[in-house]
């Protein structure tokens, strides 16, 4: 059964462990220990994709007291397989240039002792 | 599946809301004034012993008022021990969840009078500290540890809103200019000010002048919380309470001759983070919570003339006055910006200011939603008075959308 500690420490080393229903195929990120979709507790782990596009964004300005000082910051919901999505840090990006669809791709940052999910805009050769 | 047997309220109550005037008292003190004020609306009077339960909605006490078990503390206060007294949780959207579980112990028979309230005191904390018990109603481990805030997570919706549909942030002004309208009818509102005297009154202090509502808007001292949403995007900060008077069918003519029927009530739930939704730019516990109400009721949402509807952000009432099929989706926002949803429009949305006017302690939201419809189906709602209103809707939602629920009320 996935746990939270599971996709922290997956995320600690760099990859994003999400969970696939062996029943019917749904994919979860982060991994979970039931399928929501058909109910199975079978579940199989997955590494997800590092690539994917914004789905939705924001600017934070006045930020939670743990990231005082950060603001402005933004953070995006990044679609990484169809219908699977997941909340992140965007870094290296201009507010101007940050938009619905943009191409990032996953980093995973030390905050303190916690490992932190963040997106960067992928790098067209 | 309907009710097993019908349920009106008979009274209701609320205190102004408001971030200042209530510095010096407690939860309590707030909670016992409104809940006075709806037995004194009860037509023919109401005494404490008619009263056989209370159910309280409340986020989080713990947080704001280091208090906890508040339900017990409300009974004892208003002198209703050794009544059943309950706590219901379930973030902005507690009260409303309340409403439903005082509707369903009535219904159940178990009950012939209950009370069901809400109440925050969040004054108590600064603006930093109240952000932080916010954001706890969204998903701690993958939200809130990524940076995400309350405010910021309805900014998302907001961004995939404005891509897909291409509705756009001077159609949420709309939205906030005509609550700001509402509010200043309603001596119940925390601001009760419209924009355009507040943006005269701000820009005189500095210097500044504006030529109209939208030029104030897009000036710095408009300034942004999360992009795309500004402070007047934003719902306020506030101290508050309400209560309501729920009796069955039955006994409810006794205490009243217009008692105001619940026709139909719903309550869904979804994932607690947004980015596991199906939809970024529309709430499915909404759709399925309205639905439920709907059908109970016999009705549709042509049939509905005034609504209440959790507009926690200006974005959130545009996509509830979609997701409650008032407006074709993606066209909630335009239909704000053409008057269609003020107190003249053909679906008039938060005649009492909303959230964002009236103001928005969160646990007491649901059952001052309720205060509203009272009066508004009551013909009492004095100069925002919806015309002609004889079925009304109350829409409360719990964080980003993880709970939802919507009653239908008609005289
Ligand atoms: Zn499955």
């Amino acid at each position: 059964m996935f746990t939270v500690k599971d996709y922290r420490d997956a995320l600690a080393e760099g990859y994003l462990l999400a969970s696939k229903c062996r029943r019917c195929g749904a994919v979860q990120l982060p991994p979970r220990p039931i399928c929501p979709r058909c109910g199975s507790g079978d579940l199989e782990s997955l590494k997800a994709p590092k690539r994917g596009r914004v789905a939705a964004y924001t600017v934070i300005h006045v930020p939670p007291s743990r990231f005082k000082g950060e603001e402005p910051y933004a953070v995006a919901i990044v679609e990484l397989l169809e219908g699977v999505r997941v909340s992140g840090r965007m870094l290296d990006v201009s507010e101007a240039d940050l938009r619905v669809g943009l191409e990032v791709e996953a980093d995973v940052i030390k905050l303190g002792e916690e490992p932190l999910l963040c997106f960067r805009p992928l790098k067209r050769p | 599946m309907g009710l097993q047997r019908g349920v009106a309220i008979i009274g209701a109550g609320m205190t102004r809301f408001h971030h200042k005037i209530h510095a010096d008292k407690t939860g309590r003190d707030l909670f016992v004034e409104a809940a006075l004020e709806a037995m004194a609306s009860v037509d023919n009077g109401i005494e404490l012993r008619d009263i056989e339960a209370l159910f309280i909605g409340n986020f989080s006490s713990d947080s704001f008022e280091h208090q906890g078990h508040v339900a017990a503390l409300m009974a004892d206060w208003l002198g209703l021990t050794p009544r059943a007294a309950t706590r219901i949780e379930a973030a902005c959207g507690s009260s409303g969840a309340a409403l439903n579980i005082g509707v369903m112990a009535i219904a159940s028979g178990l009950y012939d009078v209950v009370m069901v309230g809400g109440v925050e005191k969040m004054r108590t904390l600064t603006t930093e500290e109240v952000t932080d018990v916010l954001a706890m109603a969204s998903d701690e481990v993958y939200e809130a540890a990524v940076g995400f805030t309350f405010p910021g997570l309805y900014a998302a919706m907001a961004t995939a809103h404005f891509h897909r549909y291409g509705s756009t942030w001077e159609q949420l002004c709309a939205v906030s200019i005509k609550n700001h309208h509402n509010g200043s009818l309603n001596p119940k509102a925390q601001f009760q000010e419209e924009v355009i005297d507040i943006a005269r009154r701000l820009g005189e202090r500095r210097g500044m002048t504006f030529k109209d509502e939208m030029e104030f808007l897009r000036s710095p001292l408009n300034p942004v919380v999360a992009y795309p949403l500004r402070l007047f995007d934003c719902c306020p900060i506030s101290d508050g309470a309400a209560a309501v008077i729920m009796a069955s069918e039955e006994v409810a003519r006794r205490f009243t001759d217009t008692p105001i029927y619940v026709r139909g009530i719903g309550q869904a739930s979804d994932t607690m983070a947004l980015h596991d939704r199906e939809d970024l730019t529309s709430i499915r516990a909404t759709r399925l919570a309205a639905q439920q109400a709907y059908r109970m009721a016999g009705l549709g949402p042509e049939d509905i003339d005034v609504a209440d509807v959790h507009d926690c952000f200006t974005i959130a009432e545009v996509v509830a006055t979609e997701d409650l099929g008032f407006f074709p989706k993606g066209e909630g926002g335009k239909a704000a910006e053409e008057g269609r949803t003020s107190l003249e429009g053909d679906k008039p949305i938060n005649p009492d200011g909303g959230l964002k006017a009236k103001g928005h302690p969160v646990g007491a939201t649901g059952a001052a939603m309720a205060y509203e419809m009272f009066k508004q189906l009551r013909g009492e709602a004095d100069k925002r008075q919806v015309r002609d209103a004889e079925v009304g809707l109350i829409h409360n939602v719990g964080a980003s959308g993880a709970t939802v629920v919507v009653q239908i009320y008609g005289r």
